[in-house]
C-alpha cells in the first residue's frame, strides 16, 4: 500500500514534495528538474493539459498538494515519451505521471475537469482484464455507460453510423468477444503484478 | 638603465632611420623623408633600409650607436607598439615615429597629403628626440625587502605562506588574539577541489601550523596598525600591540582584511529579531559547527528549513551589490542539513541563483540530494507561524512555505575596507576624501581653483556613494589625500578589478580576498598569491626606481621646478594615487616610488613646471609646433588629436592594420594619460594656426577604463572649462573636443576622428595662420 499523504486535506504541505519523492516511482528523479520546460513544451497533448509536466513538478515541489492531486495532467499523458527522451536531466517524466495517476485514484482524488481519460482507462482495463482482449464495442459502450444512460444513448447514436461501415468493411466482427486461452492464467499474473505493485 | 657615467645629457647628433618596408616605401618617398631629417634638422646621419627590423637593419643601427655616430635613435617605421625588442641599444634612447599603422596603411599611397603627413611624424620624432633626457631613476635610500600582510585569515595567512615560500620576509599583522579569521568558525566550505560536488572539511589548521612554524614569518596577533608613511621599498608602520607601540619598516604591504557580514537587524522586513529560528547564515553555521540542529525556540529538530537568498542584497535599501558567495554557502549549509537528517527538506527561495564557475557542480549536488529550489521574490515572512512567502516565477503565484522550523537569512558582504573598531577620525573629512576619490566627478576642493565653474558640468548624483562602510581608516596613511585606501562605489577597496586586480590606488598597497570584491575561501587563497606576486613586483621595481603598473620599468618620474612652484596645490590633490605630499610651505613633495608615471601632476601644473625627463610640457609644444601648417588658401586644415597611449593610440594602430581609412590632416601625439594633457598644448595648438584640437582618451565615469583611474575625468573637467578660452580668442568652441575611445574602438575611433575633421573642414581656417 502506498503510504497515505501526510497532511491531506492542506492546500499547501511542505511534506508532500518529500511525500513524491519516496512514493511516486522516479519521483526521486524529480528534484534534478530544472525547470527547462522541455518536457511540456514536447508535449503532443499538453493544450489538454490544466498544467504542463513542468509547471506540476513545481507545484509539488512547492507544496500545493490539493492542486496536484486534482490536476488532470496525470491523466492525459498518452505514454509517447517523448519528454522523457528530451529531458536534458533525465527526468522519468511519463513514469513520474502515469504513478501519480495511480496514486491520484487510490487516495480517492478525481481530477477537477477533463476526467473522460480515466473513463476509458477504466474500460480498457475492464476489458483486457476479463478477456485478455480489447474488444472495441465493449471497451466503447462501457466507456459511454460511464456517463450515464442519456450521454451513451446520444455518443452511441452519433457513432452508429461508423460502427456499421466498420462492420461492412470488416474491420469489427459481431458475435461473442475475443478472449485468451488461458483467462486463469492472467488473471493469476495481473493478481501478481498488482501485489508486487502493492508491496512496493 | 642609467649608466654610472655624469648627468645624462638631450641627444646631439641624434641617427634617423626611415624603414621601407611594410609598404611604406610604396605609399611614401622615403628619400624625402631622409631630406626632411638632413635639411631641416641638420641631421648627419639619416638613412633608409629595406626592413629596419631585420638582422640586418638592426645590424645597422647597432654600427652608428657602437661607433658613437649617434646618440639618438629615431626608427621611422611601425608603431612604437610593436617591435620595441628590436629597436633596444644598450640605454641609448629611441623615439618612434609611427609611418605605417598611421600612414602607410590608413592613407592613400603617393598621394600629397600622405607625403605631408609622413614628413610631419617624422619631424615630430626628431624633435621629441631632441628633448628627450634618458631618466635617472630615483634613488631609494632605504629599503625593505620585508612584506607587511594585514589580516590573519586564510587570505592573510596564505599571502603570507606565498611570500615566504618566495624568498621574502613577512610580518603578519592580525587584530585578533587567533590565526584563521572566519574559517576558524565555519562548519565546512565549498569544494575547491574536483570533483567540485561535496562539502570540504575546514583545512585552515593546517595552514596556521605552516605559518607559525615558518621562520620568515613573523606572526604579531592581537596587533594593530597605528600610522602608515612613506612609499613602496620604504614604508615605515607604527604597530600597537596591548598599549605598547613599535615600528616596524616594509616594502610593500598586502592588505586581506576579508570582510564583515551585513548587520541583519537592518532586515526587519525578513523577520529577523521577531523570532529565535530567524537565523542569518552566520549564525547557522554556528549551530552547524557545533552540532546542534536544533530549534533555538524549543529544541525540536530542524525538519524544514527555508533558506532566503539576496537577504538584504542586491536590494537599492540594503547592500545593492551581490555578494557571489551566499548562494554557494546556503546550497553548502543545505546539504549539511539534508546529511545530518535524511528526513529533512531543504528549501532554497532564490531570485536567481549565482554558482559561478565550479559551484555549478555543486548546485547539482545539492539538487541531486533532495534540495528543493524554489525561484521567486520573498514577499513576507512571517515569524509567527514561520513562513515564507514568496512569489514563484515558475507558477506565477503566491506560495506560501508554512510551518518551517528554522528561517536562514542569507546576508551579504561587507568588505572591511573601512575598521569598524576604529573611530571615525574628523567623520566629514574622512567621509569626503573616500567619497570624492569615488566619484570621478566630484568637486576638487583647492583654493583658488573653482572646480565646475560657472557653466562646467553637474557632478552628477551618485546615491551609492552613502554605502562606503563605515569606520575608521585600515591603514591610517600618512598622505596629503588622507587615511584611507580609496574604494570602489560600493565600498571594496580597488582601482579596476578586470584590468588590474589587487591594484589599489596607493601604490605598494595591494589588496585581496573579500575586502576587494565578495569571493569564497577558493577564491580568496588564490587571490592572495596574485597579490603578492604584485606586491613583490612593487618592492623590486621600487629598489630600481621603475614604476609599476600599467607603465613597468619606467625610471622617469615627474620633478618640480620648486622656483616656479606657486603652491596651488593641484598637483597634489588631484595626483589618482596620492603621490604627492606637500610640506609646511604647501610645496609639492613627489615620493617617486608611490608614482604611477600617468603625468596628471603635469596636466594640472598651472605654470608647467611639473616635467618628466622624457616627457615634459615644453617637449610636447615642441612637437606641435614642429609640424608645417599650410597657409588658410591651401583647404588643407590641421588637426591635433592627443591621443591616450593605452587605449586610443592602440586603437588607431588597430584601425591602421585593419586598412580603415582616415583623414590625412590629423597630427596624432601618443600621450600618457589625457590627465597629462596642459591646457597649454591647447593654446601652443591653436597659436601656431591647427584648426582643431581632439583629445582621444579612456571612458570615465562611474564604469570608467581609464588606466590612471581618474585621469580622463579630470582631462574632462578640464577641457570644459577651454570654451571662455576659445571665446577670448574669437574663436569657436567647437574647435576643442574630447572623446572617449575603448582599445576595441578600431572602428569608432578613425570614424569619430573622421567626423571632427569633417566638422573642422566645415568651419573657416584658424585665424591664427601664419602669425
Amino acid at each position: 500500500m502506498t503510504a497515505p499523504l501526510p497532511n491531506p486535506g492542506k492546500k499547501y504541505d511542505l511534506a508532500f514534495a518529500r511525500w513524491v519523492y519516496d512514493n511516486v516511482n522516479g519521483g526521486d528523479k524529480l528534484a534534478m528538474c530544472m525547470q527547462c520546460g522541455v518536457c511540456s513544451g514536447s508535449c503532443p497533448i499538453g493544450v489538454n493539459m490544466d498544467h504542463g509536466p513542468r509547471k506540476l513538478f513545481m507545484m509539488i515541489r512547492a507544496g500545493m498538494q490539493e492542486e496536484v492531486m486534482t490536476s488532470n495532467t496525470p491523466a492525459n499523458c498518452t505514454s509517447c515519451y517523448r519528454c522523457v527522451v528530451r529531458c536534458p536531466r533525465s527526468v522519468p517524466v511519463t513514469y513520474i505521471l502515469q504513478d501519480l495517476l495511480a496514486k491520484q485514484a487510490e487516495l480517492g482524488y478525481r481530477a477537477k475537469d477533463n476526467h473522460e481519460n480515466i473513463a476509458f482507462a477504466k474500460s480498457f482495463w475492464w476489458s483486457a482484464r476479463a478477456f485478455g482482449r480489447t474488444d472495441e464495442r465493449l471497451v466503447t459502450a462501457k466507456y459511454y455507460w460511464s456517463f450515464g444512460p442519456a450521454e451513451f444513448w446520444k455518443r452511441s447514436m452519433e457513432n452508429l453510423k461508423i460502427a456499421i461501415g466498420f462492420i461492412k468493411k470488416g474491420r469489427m466482427h459481431i458475435g461473442m468477444p475475443h478472449s485468451v486461452k488461458d483467462k486463469k492464467g492472467l488473471k493469476a499474473i495481473l493478481d501478481k503484478a498488482r501485489e508486487i505493485e502493492q508491496r512496493g | 638603465m642609467s649608466t654610472e657615467t655624469a648627468t645624462p645629457t638631450k641627444p646631439k647628433k641624434p641617427g634617423v632611420y626611415v624603414c621601407k618596408g611594410c609598404g611604406i616605401g610604396d605609399a611614401v618617398s622615403t628619400d624625402d623623408l631622409v631630406n626632411v631629417a638632413k635639411n631641416e634638422f641638420r641631421i648627419e646621419t639619416a638613412s633608409t633600409h629595406d626592413a629596419y627590423c631585420s638582422a640586418d637593419g638592426v645590424a645597422a643601427i647597432k654600427g652608428d650607436v657602437d661607433a658613437g655616430t649617434v646618440d639618438g635613435v629615431v626608427v621611422a617605421a611601425c608603431s612604437h607598439r610593436v617591435m620595441a625588442d628590436k629597436f633596444r641599444f644598450n640605454g641609448t634612447p629611441v623615439v618612434r615615429a609611427n609611418l605605417r599603422e598611421q600612414v602607410a596603411w590608413s592613407q592613400p599611397a603617393g598621394d600629397e597629403n600622405t607625403e605631408m603627413l609622413a614628413a610631419d611624424n617624422v619631424r615630430m620624432a626628431i624633435t621629441q628626440m631632441q628633448q628627450t633626457l634618458p631618466p635617472l631613476p630615483s634613488q631609494v635610500q632605504e629599503y625593505s625587502r620585508t612584506l607587511l600582510v594585514l589580516g590573519g585569515g586564510i587570505t592573510g595567512l596564505t599571502a603570507a605562506r606565498e611570500a615566504s615560500q618566495a624568498g621574502y620576509p613577512v610580518v603578519l599583522v592580525e587584530k585578533t588574539d587567533q590565526l584563521g579569521g572566519w574559517a576558524n568558525k565555519w562548519a565546512g566550505r565549498m569544494p575547491h577541489r574536483p570533483p567540485y560536488r561535496d562539502v570540504q572539511d575546514i583545512d585552515i589548521a593546517k595552514l596556521v601550523a605552516a605559518v607559525n612554524d615558518d621562520p620568515n614569518i613573523e606572526v604579531k596577533l592581537d596587533t594593530r596598525v597605528m600610522t602608515t608613511a612613506g612609499q613602496p621599498g620604504s614604508f615605515s608602520v607604527t604597530l600597537s600591540h596591548a598599549g605598547q607601540e613599535s615600528s616596524i619598516e616594509a616594502g610593500a604591504i598586502v592588505v586581506a582584511t576579508g570582510f564583515r557580514p551585513y548587520d541583519a537587524t537592518k532586515l526587519g522586513h525578513l523577520g529577523y529579531g521577531a523570532s529565535p529560528d530567524i537565523v542569518t547564515g552566520v549564525e547557522f553555521e554556528a549551530m552547524l559547527k557545533a552540532g546542534e540542529l536544533k530549534r533555538k525556540s524549543n529544541g525540536e529538530p530542524v525538519r524544514n528549513v527555508a533558506f532566503v537568498q539576496c537577504a538584504g542584497s542586491r536590494d537599492p535599501d540594503h547592500l545593492p551589490y551581490c555578494s557571489s558567495v551566499c548562494c554557494g554557502v546556503s546550497i553548502k549549509q543545505a546539504l549539511q542539513v539534508t546529511k545530518t537528517d535524511p528526513k529533512a527538506s531543504a528549501y532554497i527561495v532564490y531570485d536567481e541563483l549565482r554558482t559561478p564557475g565550479t559551484a555549478e557542480e555543486f548546485y547539482r549536488q545539492a539538487q541531486e540530494a533532495g534540495v528543493i529550489f524554489m525561484k521567486g521574490k520573498v514577499s513576507g515572512v512571517d515569524a509567527g507561524a514561520m513562513q515564507v512567502t514568496y512569489k514563484d516565477d515558475l507558477l506565477g503565484t503566491d506560495v506560501p512555505l508554512a510551518g518551517l522550523d528554522m528561517i536562514v537569512l542569507a546576508t551579504g558582504m561587507v568588505p572591511n575596507s573601512t575598521d569598524p573598531d576604529v573611530p571615525v577620525v574628523e567623520e566629514e573629512k574622512s567621509a569626503a576624501q573616500l567619497k570624492s576619490d569615488i566619484n570621478p566627478f566630484s568637486a576638487i576642493p583647492v583654493a583658488g581653483y573653482k572646480a565646475g565653474g560657472a557653466d562646467g558640468p553637474t557632478p552628477p548624483a551618485m546615491p551609492h556613494l552613502d554605502r562606503i562602510p563605515e569606520g575608521g581608516p585600515i591603514l591610517n596613511l600618512q598622505y596629503r589625500q588622507g587615511p584611507h585606501i580609496p574604494v570602489l562605489a560600493d565600498g571594496f577597496s580597488d582601482s579596476h578589478y578586470i584590468c588590474f586586480p589587487y591594484e589599489t590606488r596607493r601604490t605598494g598597497i595591494y589588496t585581496a580576498g573579500p575586502v576587494r570584491r565578495p569571493m569564497d575561501m577558493g577564491e580568496s587563497a588564490e587571490d592572495a598569491t596574485g597579490a603578492v606576486l604584485k606586491a613583490i613586483q612593487a618592492l623590486e621595481g621600487s629598489k630600481m626606481g621603475s614604476s609599476v603598473h600599467p607603465r613597468v620599468g619606467d625610471l622617469s618620474f615627474p620633478k618640480v621646478g620648486h622656483d616656479k612652484c606657486t603652491k596651488c596645490r593641484r598637483c597634489t590633490v588631484e595626483c589618482p594615487f596620492g603621490a604627492i605630499d606637500e610640506d609646511e610651505q604647501g610645496r609639492p613633495i613627489i615620493n617617486a616610488a608611490r608614482c604611477r608615471r600617468c603625468g596628471t601632476c603635469m596636466g594640472a601644473c598651472p605654470v608647467q613646471t611639473i616635467t618628466f625627463d622624457n616627457y615634459n610640457p615644453q617637449m610636447v609644444n615642441a612637437m606641435i609646433e614642429a609640424n608645417e601648417i599650410p597657409d588658410e588658401f591651401s583647404e588643407k586644415p590641421r588637426i591635433l588629436v592627443l591621443a591616450c597611449e593605452n587605449d586610443a593610440y592602440p586603437a588607431l594602430d588597430m584601425a591602421g592594420i585593419n586598412r580603415e581609412q582616415w583623414s590625412p590632416f590629423l597630427r596624432v601625439i601618443p600621450v600618457r594619460c589625457l590627465g597629462s594633457v596642459t591646457l597649454q598644448w591647447v593654446s601652443t595648438a591653436l597659436q601656431k594656426g591647427y584648426d582643431g584640437i581632439m583629445l582621444m582618451g579612456c571612458k570615465s565615469g562611474d564604469d570608467y577604463q581609464c588606466h590612471f583611474i581618474k585621469g580622463s575625468a579630470i582631462a574632462k573637467e578640464r577641457m570644459s572649462k577651454v570654451g571662455d578660452t576659445l571665446k577670448s580668442l574669437m574663436l569657436e568652441k567647437e574647435r576643442v573636443a574630447i572623446t572617449e575611445v575603448s582599445i576595441a574602438d578600431s572602428h569608432a575611433a578613425p570614424k569619430a576622428l573622421n567626423e571632427f575633421a569633417e566638422l573642422i573642414g566645415a568651419m573657416d581656417p584658424n585665424p591664427m595662420k601664419g602669425f
